[in-house]
């Protein structure tokens, strides 16, 4: 019994060291919370460390969940940026008033569309919705996404309606045709019996694996599935014609917390990550789009300005809860 | 206290002094039930929140019904399944004579030692799991039977084994009387094991979110991180709340109406194993079965995946990983403990304040892990000393978990004889003395038991884990998270092996047989 | 040495009142026997005595101390007594020696705790027992090392509820002639609470009757026996046959009844009663004349000494009589009664049971 207590009071002391211990001095240094996976943007962070001397701590996680997580903690926030996957998350906080209004030379480096209206957060890289497919198992291309109604797609076709991508491309579809057009689409997709999976990847898996024929996701999906497996895919990318909804752009996005007491040091890596020498890292590493420099073409694939995308607020993608409710309703979610 | 038939036996009282507990035991209880309450309080105060429009969407849309009724099912399913399961897995475990019995019954146990994601996305893998609500069942019911046989074993060994010896006298086959004799003998425990069983399908959210079933859990996920719309969510989360509740009282009430046997003699004779080939070859075919499907299948995708991995293994950052992940776990197992034994004590006891800290606490075993991590940056932002800390992590390790650790520990002590401690009184000793000189010596096992519970549940733990932890802090499940959200799962493989591995430590405790307690139930 | 004093104890345990004014008094020193049948609520005196069950009312005394009154007590660890329950309660979690020197203070030293502790195991005979764990021993032996326990600390009052009903029948008397012997050497005031009129009437100084909650007669056993108050209080220490009789009111010695036909038919006055007559107290005669005869209709042999069941004619119950030496009937014979014992006279009418 007392041999037993005496271990517990051990390891109890331990652990409470070990508690105390955790949070290193926040003084000097940035506090990220990055929707960012650590694999793609740490190197980015190193670099600018090493230019600058500025420490960053990181905290990696899930966009949204680490946009909840900013919402909960308010005014008490300890991060300094939010660095987003997408820009439904940084519309949110956004949202919340609790993002600072950004340098004006920053913003400007970007086209109108790619940041807040509110001048709080501003794109970084961009990614485009595709319509991936197996080459082999499909013969011609869709032109726009009304084309996927045609029940010549029943069946073959995936879609992840939980994913916030997907839910971004309804939400624009919201915005420009209105919710009864949108419904009526979600509803002709429905009708084709489309195969539902949980994530992005899994699709172009699923596409590789022959479960289904074609899927819309987002354009470096083909690319990381291929890293993942090791060697080729039965996978490739195609557009629809330019203009066309399905080439939604959405993108990911930085904003500055109105908390931070270190908005200085922030702005810093804001202009880090948009100038071009990254920029140009960001399309070659991470194979996505360059907002800032729209001409340059990640492997493979057309640059931004032939795609077209279409026009659409993106600041306004955070309003999900009518897109969930419609896809709720529809019966997709 | 004579001796008394348990079939018939009624609740004997021993007529006690019936002393008030003392404050210091009634403070440390409200402790614990206003710490407990605290991530209702969260939703309470964020569900009050809300504006009409969104409340009267959330409350009276269609798919709330369906929610309600997807998430009442697949508890219903899977507890029903599990408990058959669990039950049928113990049985023959006591009363088949099978080869390498102790390690089978470690292995048989094992299966929890696998966080629900893993197994779930092992189970996808392997590509032929049918469609989402049935694979859910599937899925949930292979990873909690074993809280059900470990629950359905204990009380095996509680069972006047002559009785059974009668009732085959009387013209019952093996089967009779396991239906007539033992089942309603073992009732109360397996109950309290397919309660478990049922609120952590309340509360998973890997599996279902993995094969898309539309559970309150899901629903909350996707209203906190998809609308961002923290009223609505609580609203659910209130929504869950309730349907818990209802299922604990279901489960209590169950349990005050059967009889409590409190015989003086204990005999724990093992029964001679007398079966016939048949029955010896279903046992051995059943169990591998299981064991194929539960534990196998899983294993051997991850190691598959283990072995195909590209790049080299990161051995600091997976032993930095795995001693992150033992420390706070085991913190938290620790203040677990010291929030449950009063509580245990309390509602051993009988008193107002200890049942209903316990129905508290488990109504809070019933949250997602979302609810409570976000409950807890609510309340934790407020205090930047402890914001983001081991050791708020750690406590919310415990309050998440805290349900496991009185069940155990409530046990514990109830089966320490009340002759035992009025001796200890009559032979000097204060109430707090025979409480430690007495009572918790021969609740140990139940107390390590219960501790080991919640340390095992907070390894696996992740959504809690990733809104709390220190920056830069990263146990095994959010490392496996880190990587199979860019869809690096064999990258997430070797986290996930070490993770079951370690895992299966406590569980192995777990698994065996209490032979410390066994003689001192010989009176 | 201290004397246990009860008066008027009451308590009521949930809605029943179980003990009702209840007056006992053990003078010190001496082994008291409470007997009584199940249910007459003595293991609960026993508890409250011990100070585990809270009196509604009364008082009891150790000596000069009070140590309840009414519903106030002294905690029962704070009473000094010693308590042997029905199983032996050892704890299973400390050794022989650790569970005799459970009561001990810390500020004892452990020098003199082992010196006790062997004293205590030399006295109940299980010297050299100090490490062996419970389980090991056996169930006399499990309940001498709870009395070792409950004398270690010198008690005030050792109080024992049927702690030999476990034992098998051999061991029994063997360890509770043990344990009373002990007691009575060291004149431990003691309260035994047993259903076993025997064992009683065997170990006891002082018997105390009790039924439905109070004390209905207390005494030595031989007074306890040979004088009981009623046929009721009677048949708690040994086999009693109620015979309705008559009696002269002139000559009180002469009786009219089954058993007894000296005197005819009532010449005068004569009142109505029964008359208690214990199995021994009836001879048994091949033939004798002038005697009442009656045809054996059942024989229980013990071995040492046999009672016979008798059909008595104008007598509708059997009557039992106690036979010693060589048996020479059988069943079915028919022999004669004499009544040799006291007069025991019951004024009331005997009811029908």
């Amino acid at each position: 019994m007392k041999r037993f207590l005496a271990l517990m009071s051990a390891l109890a002391l331990t652990a409470a060291l070990a508690a105390c211990s955790s949070g290193d001095g926040e003084g000097s240094g940035l506090l990220i919370y990055s929707g960012r996976s650590q694999e793609f943007i740490e190197p980015f962070f190193a670099a600018f460390t090493e230019e600058t001397g500025i420490q960053i701590e990181v905290r990696y996680g899930d966009s949204a969940a680490l946009a909840a997580q900013i919402l909960e903690e308010g005014g008490n926030s300890p991060a300094d940026l939010f660095l987003s996957q997408d820009a439904g998350a940084l519309g949110a906080v956004s949202g919340a008033n609790l993002l600072a209004a950004l340098d004006p030379a920053l913003l400007g480096r970007v086209a109108g569309t790619y940041r807040s209206p509110l001048g709080d957060w501003v794109a970084v890289t961009g990614r485009v919705r595709v319509f991936a497919y197996a080459p082999d198992r499909v013969a011609s291309l869709p032109d726009s996404v009304d084309d996927l109604i045609d029940p010549i797609w029943k069946g073959r076709i995936a879609i992840a309606p939980t994913n916030s991508s997907f839910q971004a491309f309804v939400t624009a579809m919201i915005q420009t045709r209105g919710e009864r057009a949108t419904e009526n689409w979600l509803n002709g997709i429905k009708a084709n019996k489309p195969k539902l999976y949980e994530k992005n990847s899994l699709i172009v898996q699923a596409i590789d694996a022959g479960q289904v024929d074609a899927g819309l996701v987002n354009h470096y999906y083909t690319w990381e599935v291929e890293e993942e497996l090791g060697r080729e895919i039965n996978v490739k990318n195609a557009f629809f014609s330019p203009g066309d909804l399905g080439n939604l752009v959405n993108v990911s996005g930085v904003g500055i917390l109105s908390t931070s007491t270190d908005q200085d040091l922030a702005s810093q890596l804001v202009d880090f990550l948009l100038s071009e020498e990254e920029q140009k890292q960001f399309v070659s590493e991470t194979h996505e789009y360059s907002i800032v420099l729209p001409g340059l073409r990640p492997d493979g694939l057309p640059a931004l300005e032939e795609i077209a995308a279409p026009r659409v607020n993106l600041a306004a993608l955070s309003d999900l809860q009518r897109t969930q409710n419609l896809l709720i309703k529809v019966g997709l979610l | 206290m004579a001796i008394i038939n348990p079939l018939s036996a009624k609740k004997v009282k021993g007529g006690t002094v019936e002393n008030p507990p003392s404050p210091l035991l009634i403070f440390a209880g409200l402790v614990t039930l206003s710490l407990a309450a605290l991530p209702i309080a969260y939703l309470v105060r964020r569900a009050t929140q809300i504006d009409a429009q969104s409340l009267s969407i959330v409350l009276f849309r269609a798919k709330t019904l369906e929610i309600i009724f997807t998430t009442l099912s697949l508890a219903l399913f899977v507890a029903l399944f599990a408990t058959a399961l669990g039950v049928g897995i113990a049985w023959m475990l006591n009363n088949v004579a099978l080869p390498f019995l102790g390690l089978i019954r470690a292995l048989v146990v094992l299966p929890v030692a696998i966080p629900s994601y893993v197994f779930t996305y092992s189970w996808l893998s392997l590509g032929f799991l049918p469609s989402g609500f049935i694979a859910a069942v599937v899925v949930l019911t292979l990873s909690t039977a074993p809280y059900v046989t470990l629950a359905a074993l204990a009380a095996f060994k509680r069972i006047d084994t002559s009785q059974l010896d009668v009732a085959q006298t009387l013209g019952l086959n093996q089967f009779g009387t396991f239906l007539r004799v033992t089942l309603p003998q073992i009732r109360n425990a397996v109950g309290a094991g397919s309660l478990i069983v049922a609120l952590y399908v309340l509360s998973d959210f890997g599996a279902v979110s993995l094969l898309g079933v539309d559970t309150f859990t899901r629903a909350i996920q996707n209203t906190y991180q998809g609308s961002f719309d923290r009223g609505s969510a609580a609203i659910l989360a209130l929504f869950l709340v309730a349907i818990s509740s209802t299922v604990i009282s279901l489960e209590i009430k169950s349990r005050e109406s059967t009889v409590t046997v409190k015989s003086s003699v204990q005999i724990t004779k093992r029964l001679p194993y007398n079966n016939s080939i048949r029955v010896k070859l279903v046992a051995a075919i059943a169990i591998i079965a299981y064991l194929a499907l539960a534990l196998v299948a899983p294993l051997s995708v991850l190691l598959y995946r283990f072995f195909s991995r590209v790049s080299p293994l990161d051995v600091t950052e997976l032993v930095n990983a795995a001693f992150s992940t033992i420390t706070v776990s085991i913190l938290g197992a620790l203040i677990a403990m010291l929030l449950a034994i009063p509580v245990a004590f309390l509602a051993v006891r009988g008193t107002w304040i200890g049942v209903w800290s316990e129905r508290a606490v488990l109504l809070v075993h019933a949250l997602p892990g979302i609810v409570m991590g976000l409950a807890l940056v609510s309340f934790g932002s407020e205090f930047p000393v402890i914001y983001q800390t081991i050791g708020l992590l750690a406590f919310a390790y415990s309050i998440l978990f805290l349900a496991r650790s009185v069940g155990s520990i409530r046990a514990a002590f109830g089966k320490v004889p009340l002759s035992l401690t009025e001796i200890a009184a009559t032979l000097g000793q204060t109430r707090s003395r025979t409480f430690y000189r007495v009572t918790l010596p021969l609740a140990a096992p139940g107390v390590l038991t219960g501790t080991l519970l919640v340390f095992l549940s907070a390894m696996k733990e992740l959504p809690a884990t990733l809104m709390l932890r220190p920056t830069g802090f990263e146990t095994l499940a959010t490392e496996i998270w880190n990587n199979t959200a860019i869809f690096r799962f064999s990258e997430a493989a070797p986290y996930a092996l070490l993770l079951v591995a370690i895992a299966a430590i406590p569980t192995f405790l777990i698994s065996r047989p209490d032979r410390e307690s066994e003689r001192g139930e010989l009176q | 040495m201290t004397s246990l004093e009860i008066r008027e104890l009451g308590v009521h345990l949930g809605n029943r009142e179980v003990l009702h004014d209840l007056n006992l008094t053990i003078p010190s020193g001496s082994f008291a026997a409470i007997l009584g049948p199940s249910g007459c609520g003595k293991t609960t005196l026993l508890r409250t005595i011990a100070g585990l069950v809270r009196p509604s009312a009364g008082a009891i005394r150790f000596g000069k101390q009070l140590v309840s009154v009414s519903s106030l007590v002294l905690p029962p660890h704070k009473r000094n007594i010693g308590y042997l329950p029905q199983e032996s309660g050892l704890f299973p979690h400390l050794s022989v020696g650790e569970n005799v020197g459970f009561a001990f203070k810390k500020e004892v030293k452990a020098e003199q705790r082992r010196e006790i502790i062997d004293e205590m195991l030399e006295l109940v005979g299980l010297t050299g027992f100090a490490d062996r764990k419970p389980h090991q021993l056996s169930g006399g032996q499990q309940t001498r090392v709870a009395l070792a326990r409950a004398l270690a600390i010198r008690p005030a009052i050792v109080l024992l509820d049927e702690p030999f009903s476990n034992l098998d029948h051999a061991l029994r008397a063997e360890v509770s002639g043990e344990v009373v012997s002990l007691l009575k050497k060291t004149k431990t005031t003691s309260l035994m609470v047993t259903h076993d009129r025997e064992d009683a009437l065997v170990s006891a100084d002082l018997i105390a009757l009790m039924r439905d909650g109070r004390v209905v007669q207390s005494g030595t056993p031989e007074s306890v026996y040979m004088a009981p108050a009623s046929a009721d209080i009677a048949e708690s220490t040994g086999d009693i046959l109620e015979l309705p009789a008559q009696r002269l009111l002139k000559n009180r010695k002469k009786l009219i009844s089954p058993l007894h036909l000296s005197a005819k038919k009532a010449s005068g006055d004569a009142e109505t009663g029964s008359i208690l007559i214990r199995p021994e107290e009836i001879r048994v005669y091949e033939k004798k004349s002038n005697l009442p005869t009656a045809k054996i209709t059942q024989i229980h042999y013990y071995g040492h000494d046999a009672i016979l069941e008798l059909a008595l004619p104008g007598f509708s119950k059997e009557v039992k009589v106690r036979v010693t030496g060589p048996l020479n009937f059988e069943v079915g014979k028919t022999v004669a009664l004499e009544h040799v014992g006291p007069i025991r006279w019951v004024t009331k009418k005997p009811t029908d049971e």
